[in-house]
């Protein structure tokens, strides 16, 4: 017999149980459903955002709407950006299907008394310009910066962390990523990855 | 081309169900893989070349999405290898102290062996599915085999 053989016969005792359902078409019409449920969950967030800084947004006509080049998933494109005194801003741009997105965000920092302050435009442009974790329908996951793509997807650690060195904008960014658990960057040095989203307490030990 | 799922799942099942399993070592995750696996395929509606070109992607699914059970917070307390070896019937004694040195290998090796060995898959087609050069692949497959070898003495012949 050969090794081809013998692995074979090995493996061949290997199959999906008898009880198990692959009725296909049933289940991507579950899942589906499952995430047209979510999606909308989000949009009414966004709705409650969106209606939640509707007074501030009143009191602050006349924000200064320009149009920037941004990087979506590696491609530039012009964006109609308009930031408010509030801190928020709001943007558009056409993704590459010619798909109007809009976009919504910012917000306040607070100061080392504890007091807010509204986001700069810098600090906006920072956030707008962050990295940005994919994750494939096809289980592969990316990252996202500038023009830059890079899969990630065999870069996960036994613990699902993941480190990453990104250069643009004339820096590096030092980039860790927990695996469908966010990530964080420092332009020092990778950040621990107990140092962020941790789910019980000894895990940030 | 594009081909009817319950074609596929027909077809391809137990092929992703081994590979999945060979990732991640857990049969009710093998088994949620395999599921997700012709979903995907199911909705991503993407054209394909020939059969080989699916078979070569529905597999690449599956080992992505076995990686991915891997790092689920969730798999904890489910049945064990050792366990559900138990319930397996092997042909001979032989079989299943290959099964069970195969699953001791370090993943990245395994994957490899399992493609070459289980799927015929060449060197060069099992790069192209796990992302890797070429070099690399075969660096894992000689590693792979040399590991054993050693732990599987005359009941596995030296192939190079």
């Amino acid at each position: 017999m050969t090794n081809k053989e013998k692995y074979k016969q090995a493996f061949s005792v290997l199959h999906t149980s008898e009880n198990f359902s692959l009725e296909v078409e049933k289940m991507a019409l579950l899942k589906r459903k499952q995430r047209m449920n979510i999606a909308a969950a989000v949009a009414a967030v966004c709705i409650l955002l969106i209606g939640g800084t509707g007074t501030a947004y009143a009191a602050n006509v006349g924000g200064i709407q320009r149009t920037i080049q941004l990087w979506i998933r590696g491609d530039q494109t012009d964006a109609a950006l308009e930031v408010n005194q509030d801190g928020s801003y709001r943007m558009s741009y056409q993704d590459e299907n010619g798909t109007t997105v809009e976009q919504a965000g910012g917000g306040v920092a607070f100061e080392a008394d504890g007091s807010e302050r509204p986001l700069t435009e810098e600090e906006i442009m920072e956030e707008i310009n962050a990295p940005e974790v994919k994750y494939e329908e096809d289980g592969s996951v990316w990252v996202y910066y500038y023009n830059q793509k890079m899969e990630i997807t065999d870069k996960f650690d036994e613990d699902g962390v993941c480190y990453v060195k990104l250069s643009g904008a004339g820096e590096t960014l030092y980039m860790t990523v927990k695996y469908q658990m966010g990530w964080a960057t420092s332009t020092n040095s990778y950040i621990s990855p107990k140092g962020f989203n941790c789910i019980s307490p000894s895990e940030g030990d | 081309m594009r081909k009817p799922v319950s074609e596929l799942v027909e077809r391809y099942q137990n092929n992703l169900y081994a590979a999945a399993f060979n990732v991640c070592k857990n049969a009710e995750d093998a088994e949620d893989v395999v599921q997700d696996t012709f979903i995907c395929y199911h909705t991503n509606k993407k054209d394909f070349e020939n059969e080989q070109h699916i078979r070569a992607w529905l597999i690449r699914v599956a080992i992505n999405k076995a990686k991915n059970a891997n790092r689920t917070f969730w798999r904890q307390n489910k049945l064990s290898l050792e366990d559900y070896m138990e319930t397996l019937t092997f042909e001979t004694p032989e079989s299943e102290a290959l099964f069970e040195t195969v699953m001791k290998l370090p993943e990245k090796y395994r994957i490899v062996i399992h493609l070459f060995y289980y799927e015929d898959y060449t060197i060069h087609e099992i790069a192209d599915i796990l992302k890797i050069s070429e070099s690399n692949t075969k660096v894992r497959l000689s590693r792979g085999r040399a590991l054993l070898r050693e732990a599987l003495k005359e009941e596995w012949e030296d192939d190079k």
